[in-house]
């Protein structure tokens, strides 16, 4: 690391840890639910744990982002962070937002929206917690002694990430309505500003793992952020075929969607073609494996998995069935979780001063995790089309398709068995690394940082 | 190939022009909401329901409209599927319904805050969501009796309840067994004893106790018993 203040990206990643494993505690608790091993149903019913996994999801991506903005900003800036002390504390409470939603969640206290489970007077510390990110990090990007493109691109996907959590705090009597603004928050979330914010943390690890010159490729993130917004703002209409929303959302929803992967085909395409043109190798391969493999997974979930079921021909049958989950699944471990991967595998060494890169541990990590992963897809999609076909096309009960589809969770949970190893691989080796050390100081020189070396 | 500042361009303008095509399209897909007859008919029992259903999050186990979870059934239709009576009865005692099967929460909810729920159901399954959920292509309907010849008529309870799992001349649900000629199986003394308790006949079979009265046992079952 180059300044002090980074060190705080360390706590957030440390949060980042912490809220991933439980996230994953739940996710077996619905697994066994579905297998039929409901046992846990009196103290943690199914929209309990749901919540409790989806939302661990939404915050740990988010802690994790905001880790990559405190250890990105400071760097892309060259100057400290605005206040060190803000940033713990605005770190402090957002982990209290998150325990005291979390229990409420197992009380009944929640606002019961698909994703925006947080109880309403909770949504007011968020915005308040948020504020004082974007504050800090707001003062120190303007502070800067340069402005780049990357620290610009992150700071506006943090920005509107702010901006758009508030459509989803006003009240509708109307379901559809509600549906209609629900989706400005979740949808312009997932593939708007954070593929924004991906973005970001995208072109400034590519800078730094294959010292291509930096107007190069922030000349491409510019070009792939613009597919993105010009697909994604307008593909939020694949959610509004069947709300109760005039009939043209089919035609513009439809289309735009089709767009959708080219945005994410574009990023793995610039992110290989980086990788080739960078001629030596950093010596931190694993990060380097996390980030191309961040950029071509998430075309694989988000774009093409997307893909399969946004047409409205198709979605007509698979709306509101598993094969959502299916995508959703590979599309947020491809497109987020894998690059706040890449940037905490990146970080650390830099953080700790350990050279810690290349083990087996962390090559361990990330195959079991990615093929977990895959597996888990895999029998999601299976269960999900069996469902369309049985439930949708031959008017089956719904029960009682779930208990032919039930085998198929057999096989989710085992997928989940090894892409459990693979994150507890992955833990291991982050405490490994221990705390972060002020000794690390231009640990980038020592760890053989390309881009550095070439700039000094 | 282009410069920084063309691809810097065409961020901007392709953000700023879609952002603003977006907007203009929910100005009047909101005037569409609101001009609509689902507007008219948004009672205030439909918003107290609105408002249980989400203070207790359906949506973590149930879908409508499509959206939610998927751990329990798509519920736009279920007014239509199963009618207010057995919602009612279901509400009232989820498991009982489905004994052995999967488990719903039970709430304590009150009989007006069930009327709340039914209504808001009821609102949204008479929205128009351009076809969805699809009618199901390969459904059979086997028509074994012409249950209109039968002596006694069917009884307003059977419509409302046992229809949502039994058929009979091919309408009605499949997930209990066709019951055209179930007068042949059984007479009407195991039938009433059946109907008071069939977990007691059968243990564990998938037939819920329903709250019946005496009377409705016995129109039931003298109904069912003609069905030969």
């Amino acid at each position: 690391m180059k300044y002090k203040s980074q060190k705080i990206a360390y706590w957030f990643f440390a949060t980042c840890m912490l809220l991933l494993s439980l996230q994953i505690v739940y996710g077996f608790v619905m697994g066994f639910a579905r297998m039929g091993f409901d046992v846990l149903h009196d103290w943690v019913p199914f929209n309990a744990a749901r919540a409790t996994h989806t939302n661990l999801l939404v915050v740990w991506l988010l802690t994790g982002f905001m880790g990559a903005a405190h250890y990105i900003i400071p760097d892309e800036s060259d100057r400290e962070i605005y206040s060190e002390k803000l940033a713990y504390i605005q770190l402090i409470s957002l982990i209290l937002v998150g325990v005291v939603s979390i229990i409420g969640f197992h009380l009944n206290f929640w606002e019961g929206r698909k994703f925006l489970e947080i109880p309403r007077p909770l949504d007011y510390l968020v915005v308040v917690n948020v504020l004082l990110f974007l504050f800090n990090i707001g003062m120190t990007v303007w502070k800067a002694k340069r402005y780049t493109t990357t620290s610009l691109v992150l700071y506006f996907g943090l920005f509107s990430a702010a901006l758009l959590y508030l459509p989803g705090m006003i009240q509708f009597n109307s379901q559809t309505v509600d549906s209609y603004f629900r989706w400005w928050v979740v949808h312009l979330w997932v593939e708007g500003v954070w593929e924004l914010i991906m973005g970001g943390i995208l072109s400034f690890l590519l800078i730094k793992l294959t010292g291509v010159d930096r107007e190069v490729i922030e000349k491409w993130l510019y070009v792939i952020v613009g597919l993105t917004f010009l697909s994604g703002i307008l593909g939020t209409g694949h959610h509004y075929y069947y709300i109760g929303v005039p009939e043209y959302w089919k035609w513009v929803g439809g289309f735009f969607s089709m767009l959708e992967p080219l945005a994410f085909l574009a990023m793995a395409m610039f992110a290989i073609s980086m990788y080739r043109k960078s001629g030596r190798n950093h010596p931190n391969t694993i990060a380097l494996f996390w980030t191309i493999g961040s950029a071509v997974m998430s075309f694989v979930g988000a774009g093409f998995l997307g893909f399969a079921h946004t047409l409205p021909q198709v979605n007509l049958y698979t709306h509101g069935t598993l094969i959502t989950a299916m995508h959703g699944h590979l599309a947020f471990w491809g497109a987020y979780a894998m690059i706040v991967f890449a940037i905490l595998t990146y970080a650390m060494p830099l953080l700790t001063g350990r050279k810690l890169w290349n083990n087996p541990t962390g090559l361990f990590a990330f195959w079991a995790s990615n093929i977990g992963m895959l597996g888990m897809t895999g029998a999601f999609a299976v269960a999900g089309i069996a469902q369309v076909y049985l439930e949708r096309k031959l008017g089956l009960d719904f029960l009682t398709v779930q208990k032919e589809i039930q085998v198929h969770f057999l096989g989710l949970v085992l997928a989940a068995f090894v892409f459990t190893s693979g994150i507890v691989a992955f833990i291991i080796n982050f405490v490994r690394f221990g705390a972060p050390t002020d000794e690390a100081l231009g640990a980038e020189q020592a760890s053989g940082d390309i881009s550095l070396a070439r700039r000094s | 190939m282009l410069t920084k500042f063309q691809a810097k361009l065409f961020f901007l303008v392709g953000t700023f022009l879609f952002s603003a095509v977006f907007l203009l399209l929910t100005y009047d897909s909101l005037k569409y909401v609101y001009s609509s007859s689902s507007s008219k008919t948004l009672s205030e029992e439909v918003i107290r329901g609105k408002e249980l259903w989400e203070k207790n999050n359906c949506m973590g186990c149930h879908t409508i409209l499509g959206e939610g979870a998927y751990y329990a059934p798509e519920l736009t239709k279920v007014y239509e599927r199963r009618g207010p009576e057995w919602i009612r009865v279901f509400l009232k005692d989820p498991q009982a319904m489905y004994p052995g099967e999967r488990k719903m929460v039970k709430y304590d909810f009150s009989e007006s805050q069930i009327s709340d729920i039914i209504a808001f159901l009821k609102w949204n399954g008479e929205l128009d969501l351009k076809g969805f959920p699809p009618k199901p292509e390969y459904k059979s309907s086997t028509q074994l009796v012409n249950a209109e010849s039968a002596a006694v008529v069917q009884p307003e309870k059977f419509k409302q309840i046992c229809t949502a799992c039994h058929s009979v001349g091919g309408a009605g649900g499949n997930v209990g067994p066709a019951l055209d000629s179930v007068g042949k199986k059984y007479d009407i003394a195991y039938l009433q004893n059946w109907l008071r308790d069939p977990q007691k006949i059968k243990p564990g079979t998938a037939m819920p106790k329903l709250p019946l009265s005496d009377n409705e046992i016995k129109d039931l079952s003298s109904y069912l018993s003609q069905l030969k």
